[in-house]
């Protein structure tokens, strides 16, 4: 019992953690919107904020259930919808920058293929909301190898590692709904997408200090 | 394969162009910026004018033809251009 109320906080620390680690991620695409006018930033900013409160609002529901924050408990119902809804929408709005991107070139993404997919129908909203994560983030793994077969960079092959992982975790996630009593389960799924997030805030700590180092700003 | 290139690529090409090829401080002319830019007279000309219009180009009235430089706020776009251009192909999406 003590055990299982030990996870559940690891897994809070790190939601929040994952949180941080988006909003900063939003927080650099948005100066670049502020500074360049990109639609493309303004999309990956829109994307990581949603991730962030997503993230943020799932952290808050482990507070309530482990009884740090009593208060929330009784809205636990509400509060994991609407982490999930803000996360899934983060994840859409990833997917969608990939999407207008393929759109844009005038190529068909390979990916888009796995949007007929989506039509699976489940009985609760929670484990759509995770079904449709899982599918953007999958879509954003293709998308991002194939710019990875383009432009050859190990950052992009980067933040296609670090979205597998989160896909991985997604998935996981998606197996704790099927198999709820399995805490293992529930920490890997968590951690999964901490490391994908970890590895996805290495282009933002390099471009951070390389501005620094440069002086460019 | 021909690569396809944003609007706000083809803007810091041409940015890009007007800054380097002014090496005599009196501006570059639009047969420069077409030649670089490869794009189409017409095309070029509404560019020029809303990038003059917006502050990043200035244009220089010379006596046979207009001839434009880079502004301040020119150079400042291209940087951040540069810096966050490398930032969105780390997540695989071009500016």
């Amino acid at each position: 019992m003590a055990a299982a109320g030990n996870v559940a906080l690891i897994g809070d620390v790190l939601q929040f953690i994952g949180a941080f680690v988006s909003f900063s991620i939003a927080y650099v695409a948005y100066r670049g919107v502020r500074e360049t006018q990109s639609s493309t930033l303004l999309r990956l900013a829109t994307a990581f904020a949603f991730l962030g409160f997503g993230f943020l609002m799932e952290g808050l529901v482990g507070l309530g259930t482990v009884d740090l924050l009593p208060g929330i408990a009784a809205l636990t119902t509400s509060f994991v919808i609407a982490g999930l809804f803000l996360e899934t929408t983060g994840y859409f709005f990833l997917a969608f920058s990939h999407a207008v991107d393929v759109l844009l070139a005038k190529r068909l993404g390979l990916a888009l293929l796995v949007f007929p997919m989506l039509t699976l129908t489940m009985g609760q909203l929670t484990d759509v909301l995770t079904i449709l994560s899982f599918y953007f983030v999958l879509y954003g793994v293709v998308e991002t190898l194939y710019a990875y077969a383009r432009n050859r960079k190990p950052d992009t092959l980067l933040i296609a590692g670090g979205l597998a992982f989160i896909a991985a975790g997604t998935f996981l996630q998606w197996l704790s709904i099927i198999y709820p009593p399995v805490n293992v389960i529930s920490l890997l799924q968590i951690l999964s997408k901490e490391i994908g997030l970890m590895m996805l805030f290495i282009p933002v700590l390099q471009f951070s200090l390389g501005r620094k180092w440069n002086g460019t700003v | 394969m021909a690569q396809y290139r944003t609007q706000m690529r083809i803007i810091a090409d041409v940015l890009s162009t007007a800054k380097e090829m002014n090496v005599e401080g009196n501006g570059v002319g639009i047969t420069t910026l077409l030649r670089k830019g490869n794009m189409s007279y017409s095309r070029m000309t509404k560019l020029i004018s809303e990038l003059v219009g917006s502050g990043l180009l200035v244009e220089l009235s010379g006596e046979k033809a207009s001839r434009y430089m880079i502004s301040e706020k020119g150079i400042r776009f291209l940087a951040a251009y540069r810096n966050f251009e490398d930032f969105a192909q780390s997540f695989g999406l071009r500016l």
